[in-house]
């Protein structure tokens, strides 16, 4: 038996399942795409920089959405701008999340009335979490990738009852 | 060269417009129609006693119901601020007897040191035509585009007047008066079509009413800021 190898009682050994194991290191790496639109995008560069530090989460802000996980939509989206937002989320690789950062991109905030403001992102692509606040402080947004964190560790990732073993 | 000989310069070659000093204190020129503005402003660019070299902005205007004083906090804490938000009945203020689009210019002279501002208005209030400045100044080119594209002032003689800053396909001239403030069309994402469409308007335009009614005194001569 394995378990009668002396390593083993040597140096010990850890269980668990796979889906946990997975689910842990996607939340540990979100990879953001760069999305800031807005006065919200100098928030996310604080969060970003070295008093909050988001590489402590594992998020490294990526220039390309084929390497990104995750959207953090910052600031105002304009109608000019919504196809172009909708590309770049459709260009990311599955699996992906979308935090949706400040008023404007949560509903439309100080210009939900206007005649150019998309009146929330979510109108344009699904959205995991949405984080309050004309601009939200850094900590806010730290708060919200927590909460996605969250989020994507709780997510079941094989598919049971019926095709087992499938990643979504 | 001083101000005053600017001034003495300006008032021997103004010809069909007319010269004031505004409020603020700079000479300004007024073309009450876009007739022989293009010819001044040549003139303005090249004349050793002018040698504006430098134009700073270009900006439309809309004179559109010009002179109602909705924007005054008191009065609007019983009515609220409905600009863009009805088509307002009295279309011009009274005492307004100018077109209702006009172009401002200023300008700065780097040789000389001094400034001036012209008010360029369109005869035709349905088709505003005003002579491109782009000739004599190339800075004018995304300026005359975006008055273009907000107040749909048209430029004769642009080289490419398309619209600069509103949305593909937009509609209209959002920086008019009358152009209704939540606008015409809105946009969402239809997932059975894959792309991004437009669709009319769903919400109601709203009225701001402020929650904080407070003493505006900013204005008062005697109260000002003390």
């Amino acid at each position: 038996m394995i378990m009668q190898d002396s390593s083993f009682h040597r140096d010990g050994f850890v269980l668990t399942s796979l889906e946990s194991l997975i689910s842990w290191a996607r939340g540990g790496s979100l990879w953001p795409v760069t999305f800031g639109l807005a006065c919200c995008a100098v928030e996310m560069m604080q969060c970003a920089a070295a008093r909050y530090d988001l590489d402590r989460f594992g998020m490294i802000f990526r220039p390309s959405p084929r390497q990104s996980d995750v959207m953090i939509v910052a600031g105002t989206l304009c109608n000019k701008m919504a196809p172009a937002l909708r590309t770049v989320y459709d260009q990311m690789t599955d699996p992906k999340w979308v935090i949706s950062m400040g008023s404007c991109a949560n509903g439309g905030g100080y210009y939900h009335y206007a005649y150019s403001v998309v009146r929330g992102c979510d109108r344009i692509i699904p959205v995991d979490v949405y984080v309050p606040g004309c601009p939200p402080t850094a900590e806010a947004l730290m708060y919200g990738v927590i909460q996605l964190q969250n989020k994507v560790r709780r997510q079941r990732i094989f598919v049971r009852g019926g095709a087992v073993g499938v990643l979504t | 060269m001083n101000d005053e000989a600017l001034w003495a310069a300006l008032s021997s070659a103004e010809g069909n417009a007319h010269l004031s000093r505004a409020r603020d204190g700079m000479p300004t020129l007024e073309w009450l129609q876009p007739a022989g503005w293009l010819e001044a402003a040549a003139l303005l660019k090249a004349d050793p006693r002018f040698q504006f070299d430098l134009l700073l902005d270009v900006s439309g205007m809309d004179y559109h119901a010009y002179g109602q004083v909705e924007w005054r906090t008191e009065p609007a804490t019983r009515s609220g601020f409905s600009r863009g938000v009805y088509e307002s009945e009295q279309p011009y203020c009274a005492s307004w007897n100018k077109p209702r689009f006009a172009v401002v210019y200023h300008f700065v002279s780097t040789v000389l040191n001094h400034r001036l501002r012209v008010r360029v208005f369109a005869e035709n209030n349905d088709m505003p035509v005003v002579p491109s400045v782009f000739s004599i100044w190339n800075a004018a080119n995304w300026y005359e585009r975006e008055a273009f594209d907000l107040f749909g002032i048209h430029f004769e003689g642009h080289p490419d007047l398309r619209r600069l800053l509103t949305d593909y396909g937009f509609v209209g001239h959002p920086f008019r008066k009358d152009f209704p403030l939540i606008g015409e069309v809105e946009l969402r994402y239809d997932a059975k079509e894959g792309r991004c469409v437009y669709e009319p308007v769903s919400i109601a335009p709203r009225t701001l009413v402020p929650k904080v009614i407070r003493m505006d005194n900013r204005y008062l001569p005697d109260e000002g800021v003390s």
